[in-house]
């Protein structure tokens, strides 16, 4: 109830006008005898101060209701009754919904309304447009959008050396609670491996880390897996979740993107390279038009784009009548989403119902997209890639073009040449009949038409090499990736235009590109050239921008205790959840921005917390008091994610190909003649990290989608688990999990020469831990009842078989 | 059921009785273990369950089930709308078959489906259904999840989000599918619902559930090593005991068991009568037809399966007749006979007052011509029709106008088909909602109207 009033506070009414002249008496009169009557009778009920429900935000109760108009724009154009939608919609004309909708008003009824418009909407009444308007200043003392702070550490009876612990343990001790011991080291290490790497530890980690009693033994640990180039593996996927990577468009043949392994290795490369976070974000938005030290350094932010190029496509058609709004629809939506942790996608049609963010913010974004151009990865009716951005210096690719247009410019010319020479022959031929009586006409006939098929041959062959050279893909390696827009055509660099009720044929008013007016509207300085995309990856990254630093610490939060200080780690508006530490999210943001906004760092301040590093075991009085573990008094148990499972399977059984992932084996781009009948689709198998399957858009990998992977075509900010029996039948039945069994049967055998010690070999592989003796005697005399029937190596693998399927292979305790 | 392995029944009942800490914990352990546990609707429902069966790439309306006579006169005189994706005008083009009336109802269906004619006194046909997009990917998304451009869960998955289903053994929403529709997958899709949801394509043939069958060479250890499972999930849930999560899991792993004997069964017809065999123009020995497939859907809802779609044809061989709307023939062929006998059967066995079937395209075709003898794509009409489940028998709603090329009387968009539905499954629309990313979202998005004049 609370937050409802706190919402209303967002919202005022909009001043009223009282500067109108009045209109003379006779019109008035005209007005009171025939309008009024009309509306009051056949509109108010929707379209008044009194109405229930307010229809299409429109008013016709005051003069400046029917002048503002509602979403489909102003009711009447004063002395235009044609154009004004009132009339239009009275008179049940096309393409407007008719009103009122139950009846048609009498010809006499609508004959008085398009008079009284003819005459300029002579209108008395007083009082405002009376449609709700966003008050941003208000809006502006909702918490997230509030400047970040900087906390001063709570003093705790207990001291503690850690700022997230000290925060954690204040409010524990607010009710009597405190946290729980630390796990024991094996756990600790099975946790905080996969945490950052996604891969089980080895049993010579494991024993490196037992057996070292050194007060930095588990920083130890953390520094080497932060230094682990499977660090960016694991922590490029959760942003590749976010962003919702594809290795294909989307549209309705789901074209492949075969350059698409770049960007998805840039990003990966970012994270080992600990790029600082900002920067991260700025290369993102606009890579294409940041200084570069270098050609290689050139390179790598022309890849970065590929965030933008990676938006989805959409339909069949590649000419004007491409949906070219709804692409950028997916990118403002994703954009919002992804760094500032706001819904944005509602605002193409309408303000925004809960949150401070307005339909004009939205269209002052869209300018910046509509003034870039996007790469064409193919589409039904042109199946061809266009734009892609070589990865060559601008010397070398201007040489090219110019080598390219002198070559083209010589082929055509000899097009021309020979075109000529045909038709010099076939004029002679015309000639020549009117000479029917000279005596070796015949012979003249016959020699010319020879020579003209010769010449027509060797046009067709001119022509030929000439189209075969302009289709030649140019010879450099290109990236999905995106470069300014055109300055001249229908689709050019400049501000976009509102289209009401998110209708692109129904254009409103040109929007400056800005930042949205909550986050204080940052303009493009006078005389920008191009997109002016730069100046909006400077705003995202922008310290004092409030919520990119809070959106991304609560995202690493949530991705290494299961859930964020923020539970909805994409929407922190009014319909998000609000922050359960709002002090620690603070101070971690401001703390990340201070340390150059470096992901490592964070990553060291939480997992060398105490917070991190407790016990996920019960605790009776702590479960009465908080079941749901909102104060963090243990860690969260977890099932681990989709590709953890699989990376996990690979890397027991050493199946795993540790060699980071290259293109995928797509077929070639000649071949392509994808259509919505016949779309693109396949599934690579390979032995690489699961990061490194090819995503469709369209449909995920089988196994992804069986373990709850990442929604391929929205952002995913948190990954469900679901528990389902057919996850059952995958793991008791499938010939991959059966092949990873059978390797990792043969491994334990070879690697260890007692069956009890096989077995223990089996369990610090799986579980990181060694087995009881009950539980060592258990497992060989399972394998030995087999062996006595089957091979060893059946007995083994049967073995194998027993303990993926276990609860603990999955589970991070 | 109950005789199957008592020892891993046992094994999650004494993990439970070992964890006396929190004994409210057992009903809500209960919960965790299934939930796909039936619901309850919003009001009594008519359905119970649904069987839903597709015809890909857009049924030309003129030609089946909504006759035209003014188009039969005025074949190739007057423009009307022709073309694939391009909407260009073009001469008319008149239909193909005869329309005679069948049944007591006396509605009249074309040549096309004579079988299925005959049937008219069961089934609520609509003459009037209209979707907004002429793509056939954007129509198929739409009539299957209410949205024309980005994935959205199926109306299967909602319904089994909704209702839960009455069988746990086997899944709750069965897609019968032996090639893949436009859009592909996405159509019987969870999206953003629990992956419990998503359809389980079956494919008619050899394996009908993915990974359903044990690996032959180690069928015979499957038991053992269940149980040896079973034994370590036991002792790690054991100092566990409050993670529900973990007691289910414990519990999928007995369904998969069961499943992998009770899913074939469901599958395998030899059992059925010659006479039914018959009625679905099915030979014994065949496990693949589409008359196969519609006893399967039978079968399927007889033990409990929430909602079966079946899918008669894919992405490129179906029934987008641009060139010559013959190629109507051999589909309508393959599904005429198969659908009556479903709805014969289904009546016999007093089955159809509560299940559902429906029987829809994404699309119509246009009036006028587009190759030499074909139609274009035409989303402004199209022909649909309901049987059983409540709806209203022996009707034709709605009408289009004389040469089925708009809708005259009583529209039935998408998202009213939808939501008369759900109201048949005692589901109102506008409350089956699920909350993702910041909103609630609905089958329906922010539209529908629950069409009276279809029920009963």
């Amino acid at each position: 109830m609370l937050r409802v009033a706190l919402l209303a506070l967002v919202f005022a009414v909009a001043p009223a006008r009282a500067d109108e002249p009045k209109p003379p008496p006779e019109q008035i009169e005209f007005f009171e005898n025939k309008v009024r009557p009309v509306l009051v009778k056949h509109c108010y009920e929707c379209h008044s101060a009194e109405s229930k429900k307010l229809k299409g935000e429109l008013r016709l109760d005051t003069r400046a209701g029917v002048h503002a108009g509602g979403s489909s724009g102003p009711a009447v154009v004063p002395g235009k009754p044609a154009e004004s939608l009132l009339i239009k919609s009275v008179k049940h004309a096309a393409g407007v919904e008719p009103m009122p909708p139950k009846e048609k008003l009498s010809a006499e009824a609508i004959a008085d309304l398009e008079a009284w418009v003819k005459m300029g909407a002579p209108d008395p009444r007083t009082g405002d447009a009376g449609t709700r308007k966003i008050d941003i200043e208000k809006g502006k003392q909702f918490w997230s959008f509030k400047p970040v702070t900087r906390p001063n550490v709570p003093r705790t009876k207990f001291a503690t050396a850690n700022a997230i612990d000290a925060f954690v343990r204040s409010k524990l001790e607010a009710q009597n609670l405190s946290p729980s011991p630390r796990a024991d080291k094996r756990v600790l290490i099975r946790r905080v491996t996969f945490d950052l790497i996604g891969l089980p530890p080895t049993p010579e980690e494991i024993d490196a880390f037992v057996t070292d009693d050194s007060p930095r033994a588990f920083e130890k640990v953390v520094d080497r897996l932060l230094a682990s180039t499977h660090y960016g593996e694991r922590w490029g996927r959760h942003w590749m979740d976010v962003i919702r990577y594809a290795d294909t468009a989307g549209d309705n043949s789901d074209y492949p993107i075969p350059q698409n392994y770049r960007f998805r290795n840039w990003i990966i490369d970012a994270f080992n390279a600990d790029l600082p976070f900002n920067e991260f974000v700025r290369q993102q938005i606009a890579g294409d038009l940041l200084p570069a030290k270098d050609e290689a350094d050139r390179r790598a932010k022309l890849i970065a784009t590929g965030y933008i190029a990676n938006t989805k496509r959409f339909g069949s058609y590649e000419d004007d009548r491409y949906p070219w709004h709804l692409t950028y629809e997916d990118q403002i939506d994703n954009l919002g989403r992804a760094f500032l942790g706001v819904t944005m996608g509602c605002c193409r049609c309408h303000d925004h119902k809960f949150d401070p963010l307005t339909q004009a913010d939205y269209y002052a974004l869209y300018g910046f997209f509509s003034s870039t151009r996007y790469p064409r990865p193919g589409i039904e009716l042109d199946k061809v890639q266009r734009d892609f951005v070589p990865l060559a210096s601008a010397a070398e690719v201007a040489a090219f073009e110019k080598e390219r247009k002198a070559k083209q410019d010589e082929l055509d010319a000899r097009v021309k040449a020979r075109t000529t020479e045909w038709r010099a022959a076939e004029k002679e031929l015309t000639a020549l009949d009117a000479k029917k009586d000279s005596p070796d006409h015949k012979e003249q006939v016959a020699a010319l038409n020879k020579r003209i098929e010769e010449l027509k041959r060797q046009q067709r062959a001119a022509q030929a090499e000439s189209e075969k050279h302009a289709k030649q893909p140019v010879p450099f390696e290109t990236a999905y990736a995106v470069a300014e827009g055109k300055t001249a055509g229908k689709h050019r660099v400049g501000n976009a235009r509102m289209q009401l009720k998110g209708d692109p044929e129904r254009l409103g008013a040109e929007v400056p590109r800005r930042f949205p007016e909550v986050l204080g509207a940052s303009k493009l300085p006078e005389g920008t050239e191009g997109s002016g995309r730069l100046h909006l990856a400077n705003w995202l990254a922008d310290a004092r921008n409030p919520l990119t630093a809070r959106v991304f610490v609560n995202r690493v939060w949530h991705w290494q205790f299961g859930r964020g200080i923020v539970r909805t780690a994409s929407n922190f508006g009014a319909l998000g959840e609000p922050p359960t530490h709002p002090e620690l999210l603070d101070w971690l943001a401001s703390e990340f921005v201070s340390h150059n906004w470096s992901v490592k760092h964070l990553h060291r301040l939480i997992v060398l917390s105490h917070t991190y590093q407790q016990s996920s075991a019960d605790n009776e009085a702590a479960l009465k008091r908080d079941a749901g573990n909102a104060l963090w008094w243990r860690f969260d148990r977890r099932r681990l994610d989709a590709e953890s499972v699989r990376d996990a399977l690979l890397a027991t059984s050493g199946a795993l190909d540790r060699v980071p992932g290259g293109p995928h084996p797509f077929p070639e781009a000649k071949t392509w003649n994808f259509t919505q009948h016949h779309p693109f689709k396949a599934v690579y198998e390979t032995n690489k990290r699961s990061v490194y399957l090819m995503t469709q858009r369209f449909a995920r990998h089988p196994f992804l989608a069986l373990f709850d992977g990442a929604d391929t075509n929205a952002s995913t900010e948190r990954r469900i688990t679901s528990t389902t029996p057919l996850q059952a039948l995958y793991l008791m039945n499938d010939p991959f999990v059966h092949a990873q069994a059978k390797a990792l049967a043969a491994r334990v055998q070879k690697d260890a020469d007692t069956d009890a010690a096989r077995v223990r070999r089996a369990y610090e592989l799986l579980f990181a831990r060694t087995p009881t003796a009950d539980e060592v005697t258990a497992a060989t005399a399972y394998v030995e009842k087999l062996r006595a029937k089957l091979s060893a190596q059946a007995a083994w693998e049967s073995l194998a078989r027993a303990l993926y399927m276990s609860n603990e292979f999955v589970y991070l305790d | 059921m109950t005789n199957q392995h008592p020892t891993r029944r046992f094994a999650l009942r004494s993990a439970l009785a070992g964890s006396a800490l929190f004994p409210a914990l057992l009903s809500e352990l209960i919960a965790a273990e299934d939930p796909l546990a039936p619901k309850k609707p919003h009001f009594a429902p008519k359905a119970k369950r649904v069987i839903w069966l597709f015809s890909t790439g857009g049924v030309s309306q003129m030609d089946t089930f909504d006759p035209k006579p003014k188009l039969f006169a005025a074949d190739g005189k007057t423009l009307g709308v022709g073309g694939g994706l391009s909407l260009e005008k073009r001469p008319l083009l008149k239909p193909r078959w005869a329309f005679k009336p069948g049944g007591k109802c006396g509605t009249e269906v074309s040549d096309l489906f004579p079988h299925l004619r005959e049937k008219m006194d069961d089934v609520c046909l609509v003459r009037s259904m209209s979707t907004d997009n002429n793509e056939h990917f954007q129509a198929t998304l739409a009539i299957h999840t209410g949205s024309f451009f980005a994935a959205r869960p199926s109306i299967g998955s909602w319904l089994s989000y909704g209702l839960g289903t009455a069988n746990r053994n086997l899944p709750s929403f069965v897609v019968i599918a032996p090639h893949l529709p436009y859009a592909g997958t996405q159509v019987f899709a969870n999206d953003f619902l629990p992956a419990y949801h998503q359809g389980t394509r079956v494919l008619p043939g050899k394996e009908p559930v993915p990974n359903v069958k044990p690996q032959k060479a180690t069928a015979e250890l499957q038991e053992l090593e269940l149980g040896f499972a079973d034994a370590l999930n036991k002792k790690h849930l054991a100092a566990r005991a409050t993670d529900t999560d973990l007691a289910a899991r414990v519990r999928t792993f007995e369904t998969a068991y069961r499943m992998q004997t009770e899913a074939p069964e469901a599958f395998d017809v030899s059992k059925e009568s010659d006479d039914t065999l018959s009625l679905y123009g099915v030979t014994r020995g065949d496990t693949e037809s589409y008359g196969w497939q519609c006893l399967i859907a039978r079968r399927l809802a007889e033990r409990g399966v929430r909602f079966v779609e079946i899918i008669d044809s894919s992405s490129s061989n179906n029934w987008d007749s641009h060139a010559d709307m013959g190629a109507h023939e051999p589909l309508a062929k393959m599904i005429d006979k198969p659908i009556a006998g479903l709805l014969t059967d289904l009546k016999q066995r007093g089955m159809l007052d509560d299940t559902l079937v429906v029987w829809t395209t994404e699309f119509g075709r246009t009036p006028g011509q587009d190759g030499a003898k074909g139609r274009g794509h035409h989303p402004a009409c199209f022909s649909s029709w309901l049987a059983g489940g409540g709806t209203k028998p022996g009707i034709a709603y709605g009408k289009t106008d004389d040469i089925a090329s708009t809708v005259a009387e009583d529209k039935v968009h998408v998202h009213d088909f939808h939501a008369t539905i759900l109201h048949l499954l005692g589901i109102d629309h506008e409350k089956l909602t699920y909350r993702h990313a910041g909103r609630d979202y609905r089958l329906t998005d922010v539209y529908g109207n629950v069409v009276k004049g279809l029920l009963k």
